[in-house]
């Protein structure tokens, strides 16, 4: 040791580490660190937020045959879906309104009332849709004829093959103008 | 502005007496590389304890989701194989961390009086990581951590008097199954790091009151034999003469191994995959389960204890390696530190290790010879019959006579090279053979190999 006994023992050595060493090992540890922090940090959020930019997939499912569907009035169609929900596969039940147009143009109705969300029917006497939460009501085609209901009910995507009725389902925001997709 | 938040917080917390402590404690004879395994071993425990935080994000420790969830973090999650590599991997690291720093200090004789406590509750500690091995072992849900730990809980089961019930309460009841996944899950993220948390701050408490150990020649005895006027000097005022602060050197030393510790698990977590077994299926009882390496060599020993004397390899032997453990530091009455004064204690420590060691190889050696349940012989057979071999091959009187019969191929041709370059090009290893070149990829080829190695005599 350079330096006689009358000096602090513990900064004995920090003494010896002035300047520029001492800032040196302070860097070499700053840059470990950060190195380990961002080595960390970005695989890590990464694996947080994943999941948040997965869309689910939308994959078309049959229905139902289109024989079944008599002309000019509307049938609900239930059927069973798979549903992935993360690792849980899961099968939901499901049921659309289909109407078959003169024409054989078949339009696929989501079951849900674009105001709030509830399951809407067909009144048969009236030939309208009524949901039964706050009034509102559609025509045949979707068309809001009354009732608070801000835009026409939502259409599903569907396509025939081999005189089989596929959809893909899909949910829309409640209560807005314009469909938008969940 | 750091500054300012940093006095501010300072006038009323005093901070800077914090820092002080933490930072100024004195290492005796200077900073080392020989003192980072300390430190090591708490980063890794501290990238065990993030990852697997990030892991029971998506994990279910449920039988029928356990297995799935897993699958799922390797499949979906973005960088959910690195999380998972970075928590298999640290795992190894850790055990490895400690067995150097209980070899650091065992060689130093830094367990001796007056740091018999900081020994005792290291060796607690290890015991608690051997118990998140064994616990974190199961939560994958795959054939070999359900049959790894069948064995592992049947072996508490020869323990006397008290096996039958532990075994139960480990499970949970009769069988292994829901409710042992559920205990497991719960020691293993709640109850041991609760615990290690704990015997972490009282290790390191014990570590600041009796200080650190320091080379085997204190400052004062080196100084004497260099200026002999100098006076001898009593332990705390010797280990304060010649010492330095943890920080800089020391911190940035520690800084360096946890950045070389932390490249080597990314790079092991990027490159090396560990696939799942399949999903555990209690039925199936052909599944010869692998331990981890670090329980390798017990594995081994286990295999030349039977009978009467199976106990002895179960339980006795283990608890009295565990208890001279802990008390190691009464049982070495010898009060110095330099390993050439310590033959006995160097010699056992030296025993010991070699007898891991020689374990650990045989059972190395063993498990290439050993025909495991491995999904690539099962792949390997499902191409044997797509490929239609049987119509010239035959195993087990089964198949066409036309070429060589394969039902013990795997011990008349064990070479895996030649039967790797033999799919490739039948006529380059084996001339004059009619085998056809079939269309097949390096992985099937490694598959099939694994299949024809797989045909082996029963032992």
């Amino acid at each position: 040791m350079n330096h006689p006994e009358q000096q602090d023992p513990v900064t004995e050595g920090r003494d010896e580490l002035a300047g520029s060493r001492r800032t040196f090992f302070k860097r070499v540890t700053g840059a470990a660190v950060a190195f380990i922090g961002m080595g960390l940090a970005i695989p890590l959020v990464g694996y947080l937020v994943s999941p948040a930019f997965k869309r689910r997939d939308q994959t078309w499912v049959e229905v139902g045959d289109v024989a079944d569907l008599p002309v000019g009035e509307p049938k609900q169609l239930d059927y069973l879906q798979a549903v992935q929900d993360g690792w849980l596969t899961t099968k939901l039940h499901k049921a659309v309104w289909a109407v078959q147009q003169a024409d054989g143009q078949v339009t696929v109705f989501s079951p849900l009332c674009t105001h709030l969300g509830c399951g809407y029917r067909w009144d048969d006497p009236d030939k309208r849709f009524t949901c039964p939460c706050h009034g509102s009501v559609y025509d045949l085609a979707g068309k809001v004829l009354g009732g608070p209901a801000p835009r026409r009910l939502d259409v599903l995507p569907s396509k025939v093959e081999h005189g089989k009725l596929f959809v893909i389902y899909k949910e829309f925001k409640a209560g807005l103008p314009n469909s938008v997709e969940l | 502005m750091a500054s300012k938040v940093y006095e501010w917080l300072d006038s009323r917390l005093k901070l800077k007496t914090v820092e002080r402590t933490l930072l100024d404690e004195p290492i005796p004879g200077g900073a080392s590389w020989i003192y980072v395994f300390g430190s090591a071993t708490l980063f890794l425990f501290l990238l065990q304890a993030i990852t697997g935080m990030f892991l029971a994000l998506y994990y279910a420790p449920t039988p029928d989701h356990a297995y799935d969830s897993v699958t799922f973090i390797e499949n979906e999650i973005a960088f959910g194989p690195f999380v998972r590599g970075l928590h298999h991997w640290g795992a190894s690291g850790m055990v490895v961390a400690i067995g150097l720093h209980m070899l650091q200090v065992f060689l130093y004789g830094a367990y001796k009086p007056p740091r018999e406590l900081l020994w005792m509750v290291g060796v607690v500690l290890f015991l608690i990581t051997l118990g998140f091995a064994f616990t974190g072992y199961l939560l994958p849900w795959d054939q070999n951590a359900y049959w790894a730990t069948q064995i592992g809980i049947n072996m508490v089961g020869t323990v006397p008097v008290i096996g039958d019930l532990a075994v139960r309460v480990l499970r949970g009841g009769e069988t292994l199954g829901a409710l042992t996944l559920s205990r497991f899950f719960a020691v293993h993220v709640l109850f041991l790091p609760a615990t290690i948390a704990v015997l972490i701050l009282l290790h390191l408490f014990i570590l600041r009151c009796v200080g650190p150990a320091g080379p085997w020649r204190g400052g004062a005895e080196r100084r004497k034999s260099g200026e002999s006027e100098e006076p001898s000097y009593g332990l705390v005022e010797r280990r304060l003469r010649i010492s330095e602060p943890f920080y800089p050197r020391q911190v940035s030393m520690d800084a360096v191994v946890m950045l070389a510790i932390f490249a080597c698990l990314s790079l092991l977590a990027l490159t090396v995959s560990f696939p799942l077994t399949d999903k555990a299926d209690p039925s199936d009882t052909t599944f010869v389960p692998i331990p981890e390496w670090y329980f390798l060599f017990y594995y081994q020993l286990l295999k030349y204890v039977h009978g009467p004397l199976e106990p002895l390899a179960t339980w006795i032997l283990p608890a009295l390696f565990f208890l001279g453990l802990l008390f190691w530091p009464f049982l070495d009455r010898n009060p110095a530190r330099h390993p050439a004064a310590r033959p006995a204690a160097l010699a056992a420590g030296t025993g010991f290790l070699l007898l891991v060691f020689v374990l650990l190889g045989i059972s190395l050696r063993d498990l290439h010879a050993v025909p495991r349940t491995d999904p690539a012989v099962a792949r390997g057979k499902a191409l044997y019959v797509q490929f239609g071999c049987a119509g010239c091959h035959r195993i087990h009187g089964e198949g066409g006579a036309v070429g060589p019969d394969l039902s013990y191929v795997g011990d008349t041709r064990p070479d895996r090279d030649w039967h790797l370059r033999h799919f490739r090009d039948p006529q380059a290893v084996s001339p004059g053979s009619f085998m056809p070149k079939f269309p097949l990829t390096d992985r099937q080829i490694g598959d099939v190999t694994g299949y024809m190695l797989s045909l082996k005599r029963p032992t």
